[in-house]
């Protein structure tokens, strides 16, 4: 019985798995203030409530928020709020891990639906260079930097009010998510001082190249996005793990292939278990298209939850003797 | 009778063809023969073999014919481009001999037995083009030597490092250029669905391949280790469609032999994990010494069976280049070939085999004068021992003599991994 729960899953289709749970989630959280659910203001993915019927707030507003409090207070009593925003967001995330990324991030969900429109239109996606992905995946940290930094300089008094909530003018998911509801409203530079300008202006130009960007690039905002590397910072108390079993690796660069996020040592690495990478939304497609048993596997306490295998590999690919038609359904 | 007229001086070509020929036969009908509970659906192999090799029989008459020197020319963009990828690695004595004028004594066999076939000009589906992977030194500098023969001999650039980033974009491109060249040669132009078309066959076959494997991971196993080499050396040349056909047949009758646990071993027969210089027909020189000797191989790590069929292509979006790419990476990063700078893919591969296949012993044959191979011994060896599974080095060549002192050598092994298993239980 087991074994076929296990084969079941390790022989699913993926990507339409995932589809529905993207929608669902997508739904869920973007439109639930319609049902009036609240999922509470420390969620690890981008739901932002510029857009008013998210269900749930994205942990880094109320971080910043909770980070300007002036100083004084920031060391007094009023700490214990801020510590209970932080382990609400763990507990959240290390349920999922990163997988929060690839299945439940509204904004992570709707770049996989620019894809797919650029896939159905039949243009290739764009790759970086060693070189590029090297130096774009380190502007994430930039970010996050920005994000704890400059609401603590606004609390000691450094800088100015406008500085308040600093990433999220500069966040191009602050723009683009009220659109889900039809409210265009924050498509508008904000001109009543100098910083906001400045700010908010970098928030229009990041979100129109996000839907630019997204078309050419898999993911294109996911290098650049500071609750990955949020999340990367906690990814080890997670209770979900990405593993590889490097001994069954043949490095045929399968994985690599298929990777949104060009994560190189997915398929280089034989010698790490641990294969989470800062860059990974565990999307878990190279699990998918890893053609050796149990090399790749994600684990929900220290449970194989789903492996690689042959005949999964097989099926999903649409190849050799677990094909399911003449090869014609994955265009 | 008139005694005159039927007067006959052999020309070199009929010599060689009969030289050939009796290589050839001699071990088909050891495996005919020789071994017991015979499969049926072999027949058609061995009879292929005797068609190609004692008949010399041309299979692809109507094709143009690709010529290959090693597995890094991805068959999938020659069958894309409607040619017949032919792989030219040769394991003939005879060729061997011819081939000594032309390479220096000490060469490795395998490459003198090449140029040798390519010197007599004697091919039963005669290549059209040939490319060439500047893979080892011996097999790239034999490059000029048979373009001198004239033929149409096409290097493509193969990396000898695999780490590294520059490798892989280099590689790449040298598959590219590949896909370019041939594609003027043919007249014909790459597509999308081709290639995709061709990705799918390749990996039925594969996929086959694997399949076959599976039933050498049994207890009991139902196919010789020989037999398994003739299958996978009819991958070089044979039309793929009756290949396929044929090992799908192979593998039924594998299901029914297994549900009656039929075993072509003997009750205690050591398992062996076979890897180093390829066995390439006729040359079944040390695979018929150790499955006459008891032993039974189970799998192998070499270049003309397993690391052909191993590792399958998997794209996200079917597009051309990225077929391509992901086409190239698997000839380059999966290889094991010895001629890479550092090596340890190809340790942790059989230290894996072994666990897979549950062997009891790895046997390594390097050629004498495979220079790569015969350096990569110490390394292997060393971590083996780590590892703690047996390891039996053996030296080789192509020539009939030298049978003894091997099988002594491999008898002695076998017969200690037996006291090995006996002393465990």
């Amino acid at each position: 019985m087991k074994n076929k729960i296990r084969n079941f899953i390790n022989n699913g289709d993926l990507r339409k798995v995932r589809f529905w749970i993207q929608l669902a989630s997508f739904v869920l959280f973007v439109y639930g203030g319609y049902l009036a659910i609240n999922f509470g203001s420390s969620f690890p993915v981008f739901t932002c409530p510029y857009n008013e019927d998210v269900s749930a707030t994205c942990y880094l507003i109320s971080l910043q928020h909770q980070l300007a409090l002036p100083t004084k207070i920031l060391f007094s009593p009023a700490f214990i709020p801020i510590f209970i925003g932080l382990l609400t967001f763990l507990a959240w995330f290390i349920v999922l891990n990163k997988a929060w990324c690839g299945y439940m991030c509204p904004f992570g969900t709707l770049q996989d639906w620019i894809t797919a429109l650029r896939k159905k239109i039949g243009i290739r996606f764009g790759i970086y260079t060693r070189d590029q992905f090297e130096k774009l995946s380190k502007i994430k940290y930039v970010f996050l930097v920005i994000v704890l930094l400059f609401p603590l300089l606004m609390g000691a008094g450094v800088i100015s009010n406008n500085w308040s909530a600093t990433f999220c003018q500069m966040c191009p998911a602050r723009v683009i998510s009220p659109m889900f509801t039809g409210d265009f409203s924050q498509w508008t530079i904000d001109f009543s001082s100098k910083t906001n300008m400045v700010l908010t202006a970098l928030g229009v130009s990041f979100a129109s190249l996000f839907f630019v960007g997204s078309f050419i690039k898999k993911r294109f905002f996911c290098f650049f996005c500071p609750m990955s590397a949020l999340h990367y910072i906690f990814a080890n108390t997670s209770i979900a793990r990405f593993k590889k079993d490097g001994s069954k690796c043949t490095r045929c660069g399968d994985c690599y292939a298929v990777c949104d996020m060009q994560i190189k040592d997915i398929a280089d690495d034989v010698v790490s278990t641990n294969i989470l990478r800062d860059d990974c939304i565990l999307c878990l497609k190279c699990v998918a298209a890893c053609p050796e048993d149990d090399a790749l596997h994600f684990d929900i306490l220290n449970i194989k939850v789903f492996s690689s295998t042959r005949e999964g590999f097989e099926k999903r690919m649409n190849v050799g003797l677990n094909m399911k038609n003449d090869g014609e359904i994955d265009k | 009778m008139n005694i005159e007229t039927n007067h006959h001086i052999e020309s070199p070509k009929e010599k060689q063809n009969r030289h050939k020929a009796m290589e050839a036969i001699k071990l088909l009908n050891t495996l005919r023969e020789d071994f017991k509970a015979p499969i049926e659906s072999m027949e058609y192999f061995y009879d292929l073999f005797e068609r190609v090799h004692c008949k010399h029989e041309s299979l692809h008459d109507d094709k143009t014919k690709i010529g290959t020197m090693c597995i890094q020319i991805p068959s999938e963009i020659i069958y894309a481009l409607d040619g017949i990828p032919i792989r030219l690695c040769n394991g003939f004595y005879t060729d061997d001999e011819i081939g000594s004028d032309f390479m220096p004594q000490k060469a490795c066999p395998l490459i003198k037995a090449t140029v040798g076939h390519f010197a007599s000009g004697n091919f039963s589906d005669k290549p059209d083009i040939v490319f060439s992977p500047t893979t080892c030194d011996q097999k790239t500098k034999a490059g000029s030597t048979i373009e001198s023969f004239g033929y149409k001999f096409i290097d493509v650039d193969f990396p000898r490092t695999k780490e590294s980033e520059a490798s892989r974009e280099y590689w790449r491109r040298s598959v590219k250029q590949f896909a370019l060249e041939l594609s003027k040669f043919q007249g014909k132009k790459l597509t999308k669905n081709n290639l995709k078309d061709t990705i799918k066959k390749i990996g039925y076959a594969q996929s086959l391949y694997n399949k076959l494997s599976d039933f050498r991971k049994n207890e009991i196993v139902p196919i010789l280790g020989l037999d398994v080499f003739l299958i996978t050396n009819a991958f070089f040349f044979d039309k793929i469609d009756n290949w396929i056909e044929a090992t799908q047949k192979l593998i039924n009758e594998l299901e029914i032999r297994a549900k009656e646990k039929i075993s072509v071993t003997g009750k205690s027969s050591p398992r062996i994990i076979y890897t180093g210089s390829p066995p390439i027909f006729p040359n079944y020189k040390i695979p018929q010494i150790i499955e006459e000797s008891d032993g039974i191989i189970v799998a192998d790590e070499t270049c003309s069976s397993n690391r052909m069929f191993n590792d399958m292509v998997a794209v996200d979006e079917w597009n051309i280049y990225d077929m391509m790419d992901s086409i190239s990476d698997k000839y380059l990063k999966a290889c094991t070939c010895p001629i890479f700078t550092k090596n340890e893919d190809r340790i942790r591969r059989v230290v894996q085999l072994v666990k897979e296949y549950k062997a009891d012993g790895v046997i390594y044959q390097a050629f004498a004068g495979c220079t790569v191979y015969e350096m990569e011994q110490r390394s292997v060896l060393e971590a083996m021992e780590k590892e703690g599974i047996p390891i039996l080095y053996l030296e080789s060549d192509y020539s009939p003599s030298q049978g003894g002192q091997l099988s002594t050598r491999v008898e002695a092994f076998i017969e200690s991994l037996k006291t090995r298993r006996r002393n465990k239980k």
